[in-house]
């Protein structure tokens, strides 16, 4: 579903990603891990089309999406939920919702609503409320909904348990598992790598912006050497 | 004052001759070519602007704030002039009525552009410490504003208080036009415009206001303290405008309120970003090429092609050339020139620099290297019970940690951890909740950042901030300029050294902007080193590096901060890094410290391997 | 105390217009952190179209739609021909180029009409006045009060409950989420200079009409108070903007009426003595928008 090949993206001098490939099959749920500043951010924000590209192709559903600007890759089914969640604070909940939906009909979009509400009974609390002060973990819920809001056939994570408190973790991983249940494809950043390895089918691991290891989550939870990838040695 | 006297003061005084004769002589030959009375008062206008456009320079140049006010100034130093410079008999006629006696008041034109500086510079400071407030700084928007308004409260006073200024119809007019024979006066003032605008581009202050301009934060943790400079980049270009525009009007012989308004400012404004802002010769060239094209304009709109001596029965393109084309030149190069070379035609190239590199400078050899000192005055850093809360959220809850000089300390944890919220209290970015920090008991807590790295903790960024415009040797010249006023206890280290130990010699003259990853970072290292710091506070300086990078940077560090004798705080996510490079970590978890140790303490401790992989040992 | 009252609602009037210049100011810096020096020429252009309209026999019946039709066609003129290559452009350069966009249409109605000034009739109820009580109200000050309750509630209700108003506050608090979201960045840029443009058209039906003439450099005054009016309630800050206006409007009225007779006609300078003392004590304006220093 997903294609990615030899992407390699630079801020300024920094190369952020050497030549990293991937791929997304529909219906999987794939994890991309590694310690901080290995590129994983980079490389969903590369895809998404909010960092330039210097080489490298991009490929979904057999479609060239290389280098295309956000609002077209959204268009093309592709969603993210982008690091430190970036609600729209002073905006209610339900509006933020709505600008998710943006590229939807109204009839759907209401439809998108009910199904949101459904789905996160904690938004539903606070329809009304502006976004900024909803607490973190409602906040990750509002990003994952907004972004589900485009009805994507791919939804990117980035980090979504990022700053939450343990408890807060595991919903969020439940609600992973919640949506692979119905069927999404999804591709999660995350540093809880233990974890992530658990709730994926696949996982990639990223150190010094290039691809360093790759298989399913079970096989990368049994390599010994992984530990060094984070820790060092 | 001044780093290198050839190079600061040698080789400016050299290329302001040189540029005074270009524009001077210049118009010399044009006048000579033509030879009416028009081109010489189009060559003696274009003199006084030249001396006024290089005092705007030294402002917006050095700073990076856009200026309107100048001309607001222009127009305040102006009147001032006027009142004190006519005659009364003439004044009886306009403005019979001026407040504070001034009817009966004349001095010599000489004295009365004294006083219009005087009290010009009265306004400059008063506007000056609106514009700090403000938070100006490169690029500022409300800065800008606050000058705009200037412009128009003198305007709208000229027009407004006709007892002391004419008004809007008559004006103050007076017949000592024909006094300024030979423009000795002009060329006099134009030269030392030229000499003193450079002059202060290198000095110190000039160097410390460019910083700033270049990366306002990475200036103030130089040391720096931005609205210091900016201030006496005001004063000085205010002083230079003032004494322009009281030549101006001297020249014409009167004032009016719409000669120092809208008008007057944009035409400065475009022949100072035409040539480019960030250079004297840019401000110069920048003159020249707007009278050229503004003459040829106008005589185009007055004549068409006759003008180029071409009889034509039929006046082809009449529809364009009309009277007041030069108008639309002049906006029209404003916004070409802003949509496709913002930085104008020469950018920051300055014309006596570029000949004391290929002149001036001789051959240079690399220093040798520096041994490491050993007899710095030992230092202490201690942090105790910092906490910080954003709202309800606790980003920091009762951290605290030591360093000594000559150790090497790493802070880690993982993402969100409360690192950076860490960095930025002692950084001086955010103020603690609760908690301090101090350097051998005095305490820094809620200092400004320049205040910080005076008292020697001294910063690196996690995404780079160097002054881009600068040459590498330049940036390091800056934090050393600091540390001669600052850091006189420490044993400061020669800046050539530094750039010769962290491996920048060869690319001494390049633009930081230009360096690669590596070099930049080794280039943040030698600018913080140059700084004698007590401490330098590292972050992340390996985002970004490949494995074997992050290796030689172990090295670099280690070596650059025994060169200075500064002991080390390092934060970093790469755990690898940390404890190769570290004698002592602490590990941050959730906003605490969850462990303290060597490396193999560390890395052994249970509780750091599952905040780090998340195993269910912990959760 | 009847004196007062006549002043409010006079300075009401005068803000009025002030505040919906500086909502056009504000929705266009909010989207692209331009400070648009041009804004001014939204009154210009259709102010010698006015003239020119009247001259071809037109009556302000015809002219008003022509005024807010005209202001948001130049709106978007300019942007595409102007703005939209800057994008993404540091301040500086924003701020130059909308600058220069205002001095090159106003050089242009000097080179193409006149520097002279160029008159058409004013309304016939311009001078009008009702009394109420003691009060003698204008009803040119009561059109504008009315009109401008009227769009200012349109206007919100534009951007609190359409799918065009959500994107533009989406895209001005955080651009690229938004286009994450596929809001599409020209058609909200586009749209916040229609937005722009029509409430300039707006505040340029009254401002013309009060004007009685235009010359070339007309906007330079509807500029200056619109973005002086946005930036004393906060650049970046719809509600700051109108609230700037209005305070700026009744500055100036109740400054006028309290200063002694001899130096009444320096209200404007006091005024911006005024403005810059908000700024030393309340940099960010009266609402201001907390900036938060990215490292």
């Amino acid at each position: 579903m997903l294609e990615v090949t030899g992407l390699t993206t630079k801020y300024g001098a920094i190369s952020a990603l050497r030549d990293a490939s991937l791929t997304v099959g529909a219906g999987e749920v794939v994890g991309l891990i590694g310690p901080n500043g290995a590129g994983k951010t980079t490389l969903l924000g590369s895809i998404a089309g909010l960092l330039p590209i210097d080489s490298g192709t991009i490929r979904f559903d057999g479609n060239d999406i290389t280098s295309g600007a956000p609002e077209k890759i959204l268009r093309a089914g592709l969603s993210l939920v982008p690091e430190h969640r970036r609600i729209f604070a002073d905006m209610t909940v339900e509006e933020n919702l709505k600008i998710g939906g943006v590229t939807r009909s109204g009839a759907e979009r209401a439809e998108l609503l009910d199904e949101m509400a459904e789905l996160f009974p904690v938004l539903r609390d606070k329809w009304d409320t502006p976004a900024g002060y909803m607490s973190g973990g409602e906040a990750q819920q509002l990003a994952i909904a907004r972004a589900l809001m485009s009805k994507p056939k791919l939804i990117m994570m980035d980090e979504p348990s990022l700053g939450l408190a343990p408890i807060l973790v595991d919903l969020v991983f439940e609600l992973i598992d919640t949506l692979r249940a119905q069927g999404r494809t999804i591709l999660v950043v995350e540093q809880n790598a233990t974890r992530m390895l658990r709730a994926a089918d696949r996982a990639y691991v990223l150190r010094s912006g290039e691809v360093v290891a790759t298989g399913t989550g079970a096989e990368l939870l049994d390599r010994s050497d992984l530990f060094d990838t984070f820790v060092g040695g | 004052m001044f780093p290198n006297l050839k190079r600061d003061v040698g080789f400016p005084v050299i290329g302001s001759v040189v540029l005074f004769l270009a524009l001077f002589g210049g118009g010399l030959i044009y006048q000579t070519i033509l030879n009416n009375g028009s081109a010489e008062r189009l060559v003696t206008t274009m003199l006084i602007d030249a001396i006024i456009v290089i005092g705007i320079q030294i402002y917006i140049g050095n700073t990076g704030i856009l200026s309107f006010g100048h001309i607001g100034f222009g127009a305040i130093a102006g009147y001032v002039f006027a009142v004190y410079a006519i005659s009364p008999e003439e004044k009886l006629k306009r403005i019979p009525t001026a407040p504070f006696g001034l009817t009966d008041t004349q001095v010599s034109p000489g004295l009365a552009i004294l006083i219009a500086v005087v009290v010009t510079l009265v306004f400059a400071v008063i506007v000056g410490i609106g514009l700090a407030r403000s938070g100006a700084q490169s690029g500022s928007v409300a800065a800008t504003v606050i000058t705009l308004a200037l412009l128009f409260v003198t305007h709208e006073v000229a027009k407004s208080w006709p007892e002391l200024t004419g008004g809007n119809r008559g004006g103050i007019s007076f017949a000592i036009g024909e006094s300024l024979e030979g423009r000795a006066l002009i060329l006099v003032v134009l030269f030392a415009s030229m000499l003193i605008a450079r002059l202060y581009g290198q000095s110190r202050s000039g160097r410390l206001a460019i910083a700033a301009r270049e990366d306002s934060l990475a200036a103030r943790a130089m040391g720096v303290n931005p609205l210091v400079q900016q201030m006496a980049a005001l004063l000085l270009s205010v002083v230079i405008v003032s004494v322009g525009s009281s030549l101006r009007v001297w020249q014409i012989g009167s004032i009016l309120p719409d000669r120092f308004f809208f008008d007057y400012a944009m035409l400065t404004l475009v022949m100072l970003i035409v040539g480019g802002r960030n250079s004297v010769t840019g401000a110069v060239l920048g003159v020249a090429v707007m009278t050229g094209a503004r003459e040829l304009a106008r005589r185009l709109g007055q004549d068409g092609f006759e003008v180029f001596g071409l009889g034509l029965d039929e006046a082809p393109l009449d529809w364009v050339f009309r009277e007041n084309l030069n108008s639309v030149v002049l906006g029209l190069a404003m916004v070409g020139f802003m949509i496709w070379r913002p930085t104008g035609i020469l950018e920051d190239w300055e014309f006596d620099q570029w000949l004391y590199r290929r002149f001036g400078r001789g051959t240079q050899t690399e220093p040798g290297r520096l041994a490491e000192l050993d007899d710095v005055p030992a230092a202490t850093f201690e942090a105790s019970g910092v906490s910080v809360a954003f709202g309800g959220f606790k980003a920091l809850t009762n951290a605290g940690m030591t360093a000594e000089s000559g150790e090497v300390v790493g802070i880690i944890g993982p993402n969100g951890a409360g690192k950076t919220t860490f960095v930025n209290v002692i950084t001086g970015m955010v103020e603690p909740t609760d908690g301090a920090f101090s350097i051998d008991g005095v305490d820094l807590t809620g200092s400004a950042s320049h205040e910080l790295s005076r008292s020697g903790l001294v910063r690196t960024f996690q995404n780079l901030r160097l002054f881009g415009a600068l040459t590498v040797r330049e940036n390091v010249e800056i934090a050393a300029l600091v540390a001669k006023e600052h850091r006189t206890e420490r044993t400061l280290r020669d800046v050539d050294s530094l750039l010769a130990e962290a491996g920048l010699w060869e690319h001494r003259d390049r633009r930081a902007r230009e360096l690669d990853y590596g070099n930049s970072r080794r280039l943040e290292l030698a600018r913080a080193a140059a700084m004698a710091p007590s401490f330098m506070l590292l972050d992340e300086p390996t985002s970004g590096m490949s494995d074997s990078e992050s290796l030689t940077m172990i090295e670099q560090v280690r070596h650059m901060a025994a060169t200075v004798g500064a002991g080390v705080i390092v934060i970093d996510h790469d755990l690898g890094f940390i404890t190769g490079i570290s004698d002592r970590i602490y590990v941050l978890d959730q906003g605490q410290v969850i462990a303290e140790g060597t490396p193999d303490e560390v890395q052994a401790n249970a509780r750091v391997q599952a905040a780090y992989l998340g195993s269910a040992a912990d959760r | 105390m009847t004196e007062l009252l006549q002043n409010l609602i006079d300075g009401l009037g005068r803000g009025s217009i002030y505040a919906l210049l500086a909502l056009g100011v504000a929705v266009v810096f909010g989207i692209m952190h331009l400070l648009n020096f041009a804004h001014g020429e939204l009154i210009t252009i259709p102010g010698y179209l006015t003239y020119w309209a009247f001259n071809q026999g037109w009556n302000w019946w015809t002219v008003v739609p022509l005024i807010i039709v005209s202001a948001v066609l130049s709106s978007l003129l300019i942007e595409r021909v102007a703005f939209s290559r800057v994008r993404g452009a540091s301040d500086f350069t924003l701020l130059l180029t909308s600058f220069g966009v205002h001095f090159i249409v106003a050089a242009g109605f000097l080179l193409y009409v006149s520097a002279s000034v160029k008159p058409y009739p004013r309304p016939g109820w311009f001078a009008d006045t009702i009394a109420v009580g003691s009060l003698n109200i204008e009803v040119f000050d009561l059109a504008v009060i009315v009109v401008t309750i009227i769009v200012l509630a349109g206007t919100t209700w534009l951007l609190q409950r359409t799918m065009f108003g959500l994107a533009l506050r989406a895209a001005a608090s955080d651009f690229d989420t938004a286009r994450l979201m596929g809001v599409k960045s020209d058609s909200v840029i586009r749209g916040a200079f229609a937005l722009s443009g029509f409430l300039a058209g707006i505040a340029g039906v009254f401002w013309i009409m009060r004007e009685g003439q235009v010359t070339p450099t007309a906007g330079i005054n509807p500029m200056l108070q619109g973005v002086l009016a946005a930036l004393i309630g906060g650049l970046g800050s719809l509600r700051g903007a109108v609230l700037g206006g209005l305070v700026l409007g009744l500055a100036e009225v109740l400054l006028r009426s309290w200063l002694p007779v001899g130096i009444q006609n320096l209200t404007t300078g006091f005024v911006f003595v005024m403005i810059a003392l908000l700024f030393i004590f309340r940099p960010g304006g009266l609402l201001s928008v907390p900036q938060v220093e990215r490292v």
